[in-house]
């Protein structure tokens, strides 16, 4: 019986204290763990809520004879955990799937509390012969593949991917050069040449659309320029004579256009003179 | 005088065994808020968001027999206090928690897609679970403690888990 007869105010043993101080060790863990769980939650509801946004996407022609797409990625971070290692990549292909540019951002870290502006700007190289060409004659739907990869809290890597595709408005739509019937006799020839178009884009369609008449032998025949000043949605359709080399044939030919507003002059489809 | 039976006595000098009627009974009452938390809230939870296009990684299934698997090592583990069981059944609550955990771990990245396919999200939660994992990591260490004191000095413990 003696056994049972134990004081409890005597000390425990040491098996016991140290069972006992694991338990609360665990039980301590266990409720940081839980709080940690529940702000990071929070936190992370918070920065879903504050809504990522991409402001003033706008698209233009680069001095540089592309066309940039620029703007801003915001990214608020109201939580109280920092996004750390932000990566963002874009690529842009065309509707045929040929890929055109790729823009990214970062790695880079968001405090607590604070937001980031990422400022984005892709180059669309713009010729006859490159995929973009398209681009300046044709509407279309361009494929966006966007994802970001980022780590939350220290201790959660998030991974997001969004595919979307974006209209494209071509700021040289239905583009064409029509060559009418010569006229006049002797040294002095003409022939009308008729640039028409619809500017589709988001930004005017300004400068000089400058073109060449060449023959089927690629003898320049005669050339001359349009002056542009098409806002976006309007159409152009604009003619103007021009006067033939003495002897040049245009027939079997074809018309070079070249647009230049300022920077290195973009190449714009060549036309068949029949 | 040979000792007691393996089951303490109701009362004696020193300390105080609730009997085993009360101990199922307090054991009843815990599965109510046991029951809610491991069970009830995650399935209320997977079901809300499934009937919302998300769905998570792991099924209700899994949830209910995990659940019912902690709750009833739980309860043997609690009902057991005051006997030598006391110490394996604290090995064996630990141990499926670790699993639960482990199983948890080993469905990591979520991966959810949007409806529609225009977006995913791939979230890692692996080193917030091994962090998890120290919890019943550390249970499974006092349950060998309390197994080897039991054995070394049986019913030692009782005064201090059950004090007068």
């Amino acid at each position: 019986m003696s056994a049972l007869v134990v004081p409890t105010h005597r000390r425990p043993p040491g098996i016991y204290r140290l069972a006992r101080g694991l338990r609360w060790l665990s039980a301590l863990v266990f409720v940081a763990l839980l709080i940690f769980a529940a702000t990071v939650g929070y936190s992370a509801f918070e920065v879903a809520r504050s809504s990522p946004q991409s402001r003033g996407l706008t698209a233009s022609f680069a001095p540089n004879g592309t066309i940039e797409i620029g703007g801003s990625f915001t990214l608020a971070n109201p939580g109280y955990y920092p996004i750390q290692g932000l990566a963002l990549t874009a690529r842009i292909s065309n509707e045929t799937g040929v890929f055109l540019g790729e823009v990214g951002t970062g790695p880079t870290t968001i405090a607590p509390s604070a937001t980031a502006v990422f400022p984005l700007a892709l180059y669309l190289p713009v010729s006859t012969t490159g995929p973009s060409a398209s681009l300046l004659t044709e509407d279309q739907y361009l494929g966006v593949d966007a994802w970001a990869n980022a780590t939350y809290a220290y201790l959660f890597p998030l991974s997001v991917a969004l595919t979307e595709n974006r209209s494209w408005g071509a700021p040289f739509e239905g583009f064409t050069v029509s060559v009418g019937t010569p006229s006049g006799g002797g040294g002095n020839i003409t022939i009308p040449v008729t640039v028409a178009f619809r500017n589709d884009a988001s930004f005017p369609t300004a400068g000089t659309l400058a073109f060449v008449i060449e023959s089927a032998l690629l003898t320049p025949c005669g050339g001359g320029s349009f002056t542009l000043g098409v806002p976006p949605g309007d159409s152009y359709d604009e003619t103007e004579n021009v006067a033939l080399s003495p002897g040049c044939s245009p027939a079997g030919g074809h018309v070079s256009s070249t647009y230049s507003n300022g920077g290195t002059p973009v190449s714009l489809p060549p036309e068949g003179i029949p | 005088m040979s000792a007691p039976a393996a089951t303490p006595s109701r009362e004696v000098t020193g300390y105080r065994i609730p009997s085993l009627g009360y101990r199922i009974v307090i054991a009843a009452l815990k599965l109510i808020p046991s029951f809610v938390l491991l069970i009830l809230l995650p399935v209320a939870a997977l079901t809300f968001l499934g009937a919302h296009g998300v769905s998570l990684p792991i099924s209700t299934y899994a949830v209910e027999v995990w659940g019912i698997a902690l709750i009833a090592v739980g309860t043997a583990r609690y009902i057991s206090k005051p006997t030598a069981a006391f110490g394996p059944l604290s090995i064996a609550a630990s141990t499926v928690s670790f699993l639960y955990l482990y199983y948890a771990l080993s469905l990591s990245p979520y991966r959810l897609v949007v409806p529609g396919g225009s977006a995913s999200l791939v979230a890692g939660y692996s080193m917030f679970l091994e962090l998890m994992m120290i919890v019943p990591a550390i249970g499974i260490v006092v349950g060998i403690l309390v197994t080897v004191e039991d054995v070394r000095s049986p019913k030692e413990r009782l005064p201090f888990d059950f004090p007068a």
